[in-house]
């Protein structure tokens, strides 16, 4: 089985691609548009500088060869939501070509190429009568992305797709909007003809979509039929894919080169724009220079990148092992609030269990002192909290010795204190403080 | 441009011809075309510039602003609820 | 300041030469300093913006064009939209959905297009200055047949921005006058940078003005022209010769492959420029939306386009399809450099290349419909090339055939160099007398 992927990502500009309207939530439709987005005569698109930047660090990012020139061209095809019946996209000339993702940082997906193009409207589907457009969206810049049919199982493109799209989000800092943003086309093929299922959201449908397409062109095929070239499209609700037209039904879209922009001499941006390590290379990098398992790390970038840089220093700072407890206990607990309060310098977390390692303080203070940091609660506070936590734990412990029995085989046995005291203080702790305190305690015991 | 031809670009134009359009238009194309014939001497050229001067490099910064009312461009469309009146997709 | 009169009479006169799709319902011309119209394919927020052609019939721009907002905003009252070939697609503005413009010397004979109504309106009011847009020759080829002056700035020179387009590539917004000294006058007005047309923002300044001092005529020039036209350019390089004018024939065999290049180019351009003309959104609307979309979208385009207009579609869209795109669309455009090329390098030895304007002077509307499509188009044989490399051109009225119809004769000078053309145009209305056409309504 071969899956290739086309993947539609939104860049996130303020504005629209080729016009300065905003690329917010509209508060009503058609009320973010302008003559451009709504592809009046007379009016032309204008290019948004930021949007060639996002585009040149995604096909750096995919490892794509990025040629000195690029520029745009014209597609045409009819239909309603098209405001000019042309969608200003990139043809002959793509920003970048012939890249490679690494799965799971060793199986290669060959990336054919990713350029920028236009978004259209967005039709609201009222019966049969007629359709209702909403432009608002009109010129939101798109990056697509083209896979070879690189992939091999539903499950297979849905892992990639997840772990493309953190290194996107990570490499022109989206923010984690959910999976809906995500549009793709999906090409499947069981044995000689492939089909398309196109504009598949999110990445359990493209899951969803490809597993039913595998299920039914074995079955032609196994029932000696003939799987024919046709795009499909994808019913969430029912699960299924149904045919919208064959291949020879197919459009020309007389592909033109768009005057109205002009070229774009991309070679000094290209040089002068760097990426960083994307998150999933920087799984990879932790699990092999650290010797911590590949769960662990992708815990900690997955958690945020700044948290594995966290970890990164205080290797440095003590040992491994001490880095590798104190960032998935405490700091752990502590970093979704301290992000939410801004985040910013965190050296004091260093610092602190610089002070632990040293003898200078204890383990449970150590504690308290980072929690009150992360979350920017008084140290006495915490404290009071804690011998609190700690005391409803122990209740519990001396209550339930089951606990620490399981303990020594699973260390999860820990989770079962969550429930009880989650009830006991009222929601005032978070689970992963509760597990923290009782691993400690438990430790303590044992 | 045999008339089968003529057809088929027309429906991809969205253009439907009477029996006399593609009579006519069979007869004016294949006609252009010949003449457009010409091209295939002409000798081919390395540069093949969008335009005919150089555009290059001109780009926008990225801040939203709007300056025509919506509502003022809505005004001659066809709309109901603020939406743009289409026809039927399927 | 202005005269108002004329202002009163515009409905009378046009009601006489049809030059106008719309009429200001201004009376008074206020604190005007000069009356000018503007083609009917430039955007305007007081007047209906149609391009000649009943699709748009009705429909109302939201914004001016950038040249119709500087003409304003440099004292000019915009009188009225002019006449023209539905979307620019013609040569005799016989192919508007709005009545063909006359011709001032002989109402049976065309203005020439697609700017018809722009030189007509130059040609018969007195003062007037018109707006024009050319593609492939619309606005020297009916400058040369209403005796007036035109011209087409450098492609880029004035901001696209309210242009209904036809070939995006090669469309030039430029003026017709009476008055050579206009030309130079009013095109500064428009020229200039605009963010809203990417392709206005490279222009250097204008150049200085520069006495014309040698012309290069082609070998090939006169070739197929009629015997009244050449005698009238012969008439044309000897004046200029007395003139001081070094007057030199040189070869440019690329030229010969214009026309079938702009064609290809400006119809597969056009026809994706058209794609939005569907009933939705401007223009004619009301139909039956319960049709599925490609059924409603092909039952407007065919009742609404005239007929050269889906001719260019049909053409435009063949053009570029698939397994013709190369021959025709990419060749094109290797074409269109090759040319430049060519200008390039004879105009680094003379100040500008000079050719009669149109072939033959405005023929009679009863033999323009005897014309193929093919006859049509090879009429822009002169005017194809200078439009199709982006050069500024500029016609000059030289002479006048046994009836008394005028004939131009075409300057190209090169990219940006405008300043030559200017001055050789008031320099030649120096000389040469020109016979107005007598207007009586």
């Amino acid at each position: 089985m071969k899956i290739g992927l086309e993947i539609h990502v939104q860049l996130p500009t303020k504005s629209k691609l080729f016009c300065p309207c905003p690329t917010t939530d509209a508060p009503a439709p058609n009320t973010h548009v302008c003559p451009v987005c709504l592809g009046f005569p007379g009016a032309r698109p204008m290019m948004n500088r930021k949007a060639i930047e996002y585009g040149i660090l995604l096909a750096k990012m995919l490892g794509c060869t990025i040629r000195d020139t690029t520029w745009f061209a014209r597609k045409i095809y009819f239909y309603p939501d098209n405001a000019k019946n042309f969608q200003i996209t990139q043809y002959d000339r793509p920003l970048g070509e012939k890249g490679m993702y690494y799965l799971n940082g060793k199986k290669p997906i060959r990336i054919t190429r990713i350029h920028i193009e236009e978004d259209p409207g967005k039709i609201k589907r009222v019966g049969d009568l007629s359709s209702l457009v909403d432009y608002n969206r009109s010129g939101v810049p798109l990056a697509e992305i083209v896979t070879e049919p690189d992939l091999s199982t539903p499950a297979e493109a849905r892992e990639f797709l997840g772990q493309l799209i953190r290194d996107i989000r990570h490499t022109i800092d989206i923010p984690d909007d959910g999976e809906r943003s995500i549009r793709c086309d999906c090409n499947i093929s069981v044995g000689i003809e492939r089909c398309e299922v196109k504009n598949v959201t999110g990445l359990k449908n493209v899951e969803r979509a490809l597993t039913y397409e595998l299920v039914r062109q074995t079955k032609l095929l196994k029932a000696g039929g003939k799987v024919v070239r046709e795009t499909r499209r994808f019913d969430e609700e029912r699960g299924v894919t149904i045919s919208v037209r064959k291949k020879e039904m197919e459009a020309d879209y007389g592909y033109i080169d768009e005057p109205d922009l002009g070229i774009f001499n991309v070679k000094e941006l290209t040089e002068r724009l760097k990426i960083g390590e994307s998150p999933q290379n920087m799984i990879l990098r932790l699990s092999k220079e650290y010797g911590i398992d590949e769960k662990t790390a992708k815990q900690f970038v997955s958690t945020s990148v700044e948290l594995a840089h966290l970890f990164e220093e205080l290797a440095a700072a003590t040992d491994t092992e001490t880095a590798r407890t104190w960032t998935s206990g405490a700091v752990s607990a502590g970093w979704k609030s301290f992000e939410a309060r801004g985040g910013g310098d965190a050296a004091e977390v260093v610092s602190l269990i610089g002070k632990f390692k040293a003898g200078e303080i204890t383990d449970t203070e150590c504690n308290i002192r980072i929690r009150a940091f992360l979350t920017g609660t008084d140290v006495d506070e915490v404290r009071s909290g804690s011998a609190d936590l700690d005391s409803i734990i122990s209740e519990y412990l001396d209550v339930n010795p089951s606990v620490i029995e399981d303990y020594r085989k699973n260390e999860r046995a820990a989770n079962r204190v969550i429930g009880h005291v989650m009830k006991r203080t009222g929601g005032a702790c978070s689970s992963a403080e509760i597990v923290d305190a009782t691993k400690r305690l438990i430790e303590e015991r044992l | 441009m045999d008339r089968e031809t003529v057809e088929k670009v027309a429906r991809s134009a969205h253009l439907k011809l009477t029996e006399e359009e593609l009579e006519t238009f069979s007869r004016d194309l294949s006609d252009i075309l010949g003449y457009f014939a010409l091209l295939d001497e002409a000798p081919d050229c390395e540069n093949f510039g969008i335009d005919p001067i150089d555009v290059a490099d001109v780009l926008r910064d990225d801040e939203p602003h709007m300056e025509i009312d919506p509502d003022k461009l809505l005004e001659g469309m066809d709309t109901y609820n603020n939406y743009v009146r289409g026809p039927r997709l399927l | 300041m202005i005269e108002t009169s004329i202002l009163s009479s515009l409905s009378k006169i046009n009601e006489k030469y049809q030059m106008f799709r719309t009429i200001t319902s201004d009376t008074e011309a206020g604190d005007a300093e000069f009356l000018f119209s503007a083609k009917d394919n430039l955007t305007s927020k007081d007047m209906e913006t149609c391009s000649g052609s009943k699709i748009l019939e009705g429909y109302r721009p939201p914004f001016d064009a950038t040249s119709i907002a500087r003409m304003r905003g440099a004292g000019g009252l915009l009188v009225g939209k002019t006449n023209m070939d539905e979307f620019g697609f013609g040569t005799f503005s016989t192919n508007s959905a709005f009545g063909v413009p006359r011709n001032p010397y002989d109402p049976e004979r065309s203005c020439g297009g697609s700017s018809g109504g722009a030189a007509c309106a130059a040609a018969v009011m007195d003062g007037h200055v018109a707006i024009g847009v050319s593609t492939g020759g619309s606005i020297c080829c009916p400058a040369s047949f209403c005796g007036v002056y035109g011209i087409v700035p450098t492609y880029g020179r004035v901001s696209r921005y309210g242009l209904l387009d036809y070939g995006n590539s090669l469309d030039k917004i430029g003026i017709i006058s009476a008055k050579a000294s206009d030309l130079g006058k009013y095109v500064n007005i428009m020229a200039g940078a605009d963010p809203r047309d990417p392709t206005s923002c490279m222009q250097p300044d204008m150049g200085a003005r520069r006495k014309l001092k040698s012309v290069a005529v082609p070998k090939d020039a006169t070739e197929g022209v009629s015997e009244d036209v050449r005698m009238a350019f012969t008439d044309g390089l000897e004046t200029l010769e007395s003139l001081g004018v070094d007057v030199d024939t040189v070869e440019m065999p690329s030229l010969k492959y214009a026309i079938p290049a702009y064609y290809v180019i400006a119809t597969s351009e056009a026809s994706t420029n058209l794609a939005r003309y569907c009933g939705m959104r401007y223009g004619h609307q009301k139909g039956d939306l319960s049709l599925k979309f490609d059924d409603y979208f092909t039952s407007f385009r065919s009742q609404y386009f005239g007929q050269e207009a889906k001719r260019r579609i049909l053409l435009g869209t063949f053009t570029r399809m698939v397994g013709f795109r190369d021959r025709y669309y990419s060749k094109a455009r290797m074409v269109r450099q090759s040319i430049i090329g060519e200008y390039r390098s004879v105009l680094r030895e003379c100040d500008a290349v000079l050719t009669p304007t149109m072939p033959f002077v405005s023929p009679k509307f009863s033999d323009i419909s005897k014309m193929t499509p093919l006859e049509s188009y090879k009429a822009d044989i002169l005017t194809g090339p200078p439009n199709i490399a982006g050069m500024p051109h500029a016609s000059v009225p030289c002479g006048y055939d046994r009836n008394g119809m005028p004939i131009g004769m075409q300057l190209v000078a090169d990219q940006w160099d405008e300043g030559v053309l200017f001055s050789a145009a008031e320099e030649w209305e120096k000389t040469f007398e020109s016979v107005r056409p007598e207007v009586s309504i």
